[in-house]
This record gives C-alpha cells, sequence and structure tokens, in this order.
C-alpha cells in the first residue's frame, strides 16, 4: 500500500495485532452495519461506535453536534492526540463513515484497518467479547469541517457549473429502475435516478476480493482512465444515505490524492425526494476524452 | 415457546441497551436448521431478497399449525436474532396467532428507534414474507 496519496492513514490486521496494547496513545473502533456485531466478538480493546445511536442526532436530520461527538471520544477513552484506527463490517463502509465524521469534527489522526473486520476474523485471529473500559478525557472538539461535506444547495450549483460528481451506488439505482419491494415502492425516495451528469463508479470497484483496497495503479485506471475524473478537480461523491460514498470520499482523497473532496450525505434519500431539482435517469454519458 | 405479544412485553419492560442485549440471547439461541432443508437453502431458495445478508426461511403449515425453520449467517446477529424470536413465537402456533400479532413488530418489541429507519428494512421485509406465507399456506390449506 506504499504508493497510494496518503499512505500512513492504512494499516494492516499485521498492524494492528502488533499494536493492541498501545491503549495509552491509540483507540481502536469498530462500527458496523450490525448494531450487535460487535457484541458478539470484536478485536482487543476495540471500542464500538454505531452509525445510528452514536454519529446521528435522532432529532434533527443531521450528525451529532460537537459537543455530543466530544462526549463520545470523552467516554471512549479518546483524546485529541489519540490515534484512533477504524474497522468494521461491510468492507470497511461503517469505518469509513465514522472516520470522515472523526475528520468533519477535525479529529487529527485516523486510520483505517485495510481489509477490516472480515479480514481480521478470515485470518483466525483472536476475538474477545469482553469490553474494555478506559479513563474519560478531556476531548475538545471543532466546528465541523465544511471543505469535505456538500449541502444540497452546493450540490446544485456544482451541478450547473458541470463539475464532477461521483454516484458511487449499483448500476440499477443509479438508471432509476427501482427494485419495487411490497410496501416499500420508493426506497425511501419519491424518484429514481442520479443527479445530472455524476458519473457511476460503483464503491465496491475499489475493493479487492479480500475486501482490502484495490492498489493504487488499478485505482487510477478505474477513476481516472476510465471515468475521467480530475485530481485536481472538486468532486463531489454520494450515494443512497451518505456510507457507501464516504468510502470512495476515503479512496479518492487518501489513496488517489484529490485534494478537493467532498461527501454528499444527504445523498439519493435528499436529491430523490426534493421538489424541482433536476434528474436524469438512464445510462451515463460517455467519457469526454 | 412464548407468544409474541409475552417476548414483546419482556423487550418493552427492558432498558434501551438490555433490549440489544436480550436480542442478542435471541441470536445465539436460533435453533439449527434441520438436515432436510439444507439442500433447499444451499441452492439459494426462500431467501428474503430484501436482506443485505443470506436469511433462510421456511414458512409451512399442516394441521393447523405453523411451522417456521430458519437460517441466518451468525456475521447477521440482528436480523439472526430478529427471525430468532419470530420462530420462537410462531413455530407451532395457530396461523391466527400469527395474523394477529402486530403489524409492526419492531416497533412492538421496542425496536424501531434503536435500530433507525435505515437498519429495519430488512427486519421488515422478513416478518412480512413471514406473514404473507402463512396467510398464503392456511388459505390453501382451508381450501
Amino acid at each position: 500500500m506504499a504508493n497510494y496519496a496518503h499512505p500512513e492513514v492504512l494499516v494492516s490486521t499485521d498492524w494492528v495485532a502488533d499494536h493492541l496494547d498501545d491503549t495509552d496513545s491509540l483507540r481502536l473502533v469498530e462500527s458496523d452495519e450490525d448494531i450487535l456485531l460487535y457484541e458478539t466478538g470484536h478485536i482487543l480493546n476495540a471500542v464500538k461506535i454505531d452509525w445510528v445511536n452514536d454519529l446521528q442526532d435522532q432529532v434533527v436530520r443531521d450528525y451529532v453536534g460537537k459537543e455530543r461527538f466530544a462526549e463520545l471520544c470523552r467516554k471512549r477513552g479518546i483524546s485529541n492526540d489519540t490515534t484512533v484506527v477504524f474497522y468494521g463490517d461491510k468492507n470497511n463502509w461503517w469505518a469509513c463513515y465514522a472516520f470522515w465524521v472523526f475528520k468533519l469534527f477535525g479529529h487529527e489522526n485516523c486510520l483505517i484497518m485495510n481489509g477490516g473486520r472480515k479480514k481480521w476474523e478470515g485470518e483466525g485471529r483472536p476475538m474477545t467479547k469482553e469490553k474494555p473500559s478506559f479513563a474519560a478525557t478531556n476531548y475538545q472538539a471543532q466546528d465541523p469541517d465544511a471543505s469535505i461535506r456538500a449541502f444540497r444547495e452546493e450540490v446544485l450549483e456544482h451541478m450547473r457549473a458541470n463539475r464532477p460528481l461521483v454516484d458511487v451506488r449499483s448500476p440499477a439505482e443509479y438508471r432509476g429502475e427501482l427494485t419495487h419491494m411490497p410496501e416499500y415502492p420508493q426506497e425511501g425516495a419519491m424518484r429514481g435516478g442520479h443527479i445530472p451528469g455524476a458519473r457511476n463508479i460503483p464503491w465496491s470497484r475499489a475493493v479487492a476480493e479480500d475486501g482490502t483496497f484495490k492498489p493504487r495503479e488499478d485505482l487510477e485506471v478505474i477513476y481516472l482512465h476510465e471515468q475521467g475524473l480530475d485530481p485536481n478537480a472538486d468532486t463531489i461523491a454520494y450515494c443512497r444515505i451518505g456510507e457507501r460514498s464516504s468510502h470512495t470520499w476515503f479512496v479518492l482523497h487518501y489513496l488517489l490524492g484529490f485534494n478537493d473532496v467532498r461527501n454528499y450525505d444527504g445523498s439519493w434519500t435528499e436529491w430523490g425526494n426534493l421538489v424541482g431539482v433536476p434528474i436524469e435517469k438512464g445510462e451515463p454519458a460517455a467519457v469526454k476524452a | 415457546m412464548r407468544s409474541f405479544e409475552e417476548i414483546a412485553e419482556t423487550f418493552q419492560l427492558a432498558e434501551p441497551e438490555m433490549r440489544l442485549e436480550l436480542l442478542l440471547e435471541f441470536a445465539e439461541n436460533l435453533p439449527p436448521l434441520p438436515e432436510a432443508y439444507h439442500a433447499l437453502r444451499d441452492a439459494g431458495l426462500n431467501l428474503v431478497h430484501e436482506c443485505q445478508s443470506p436469511v433462510f426461511l421456511m414458512v409451512e403449515v399442516a394441521d393447523g399449525r405453523v411451522k417456521l425453520h430458519a437460517d441466518v449467517p451468525r456475521e447477521a446477529p440482528t436480523a439472526r436474532g430478529f427471525t430468532s424470536i419470530l420462530v420462537d413465537a410462531f413455530d407451532g402456533a395457530a396461523p391466527e396467532d400469527v395474523l394477529n400479532a402486530p403489524l409492526d413488530a419492531l416497533n412492538a418489541l421496542g425496536l424501531s428507534s434503536l435500530l433507525g429507519m435505515q437498519r429495519t428494512r430488512g427486519l421488515s421485509a422478513i416478518y412480512r414474507r413471514v406473514r404473507n406465507e402463512v396467510a398464503r399456506r392456511a388459505e390453501t390449506a382451508a381450501s
């Protein structure tokens, strides 16, 4: 993983295994889609952060505020100078999501364990049900970093200016063919399709068979050569609720060195419900040479 | 075996954190899938497609009783726990007991807000599948 743009943010399962006892300076955080998975067994000394109950405000549709974020860190023994290593299920979607929220509130040292929980388990490494507890800290969070988060008005301007948008959902979601399951005919959105001009690069294309990120050369072939993205252009990624796009945000910024990438966390559940915003259906346009 | 209402009451009386513990206990206690159904499961039949994890459900009605067998991977403890509640409540029950159980099972268990909207979709699909299959098979058996 040495030739990524920011190789220092990725660590291997071996590295984590060697640093399990460094709890004074390092905190392992497991963040899963499944709310119970951590309880069935986790890496020694790892704490749990749940994307719904810990990171999202339950009244306003938003992330928790600065104070609640600080409180979350204090209770888990995370200081401002703690190195936080994230890992989780589903190819690290929620690990990337939590990583992104930590960056939003200005946490300096964030790492991802490449391959996530699946790789750790697959290698037969030990898991424990013992929940660690650490002395509370005096964590101080910063105001949200607007440079990594896009809001709908900004996305609309971005679209009108023909700047690059990346839709990381599956091709069927992108084309607007909704899966009509009984009682949930619209998958949480009133309209299907994508934001006009968006490229469709499903998040999974960044991941190798074993759940680790693909090598930089392979990622460049997909994102730069095939899809024509430009590392120097201001780029916005979105999906359905902002979790898969935080995975692609991570890939574009940390692995491929895009300077200016934002995650539109409102994503399709917001855009597909907005009155009057433009929507496109069908296949993506050919990439301009 | 307990009725769905009895299980729901236990959940409602528990603090939110305890509800998760209860759900985990159910996940750990899902009875193993009888050998006879392994071939169906391995062929990818009877899966609930709305779920991100391969949830296998076998619903039958015989002699006026529901037979419910299921298999859910251990890596999906939430879906496994919820399915295990349904097996506990409905395997051996009368079809009417299933059809008269609350429409919004997750809410009745006090789990909706804990899990969050986005996580309940697949679970609701499991529940709908059980109810729809019971309704259909009970009707076939009666006619």
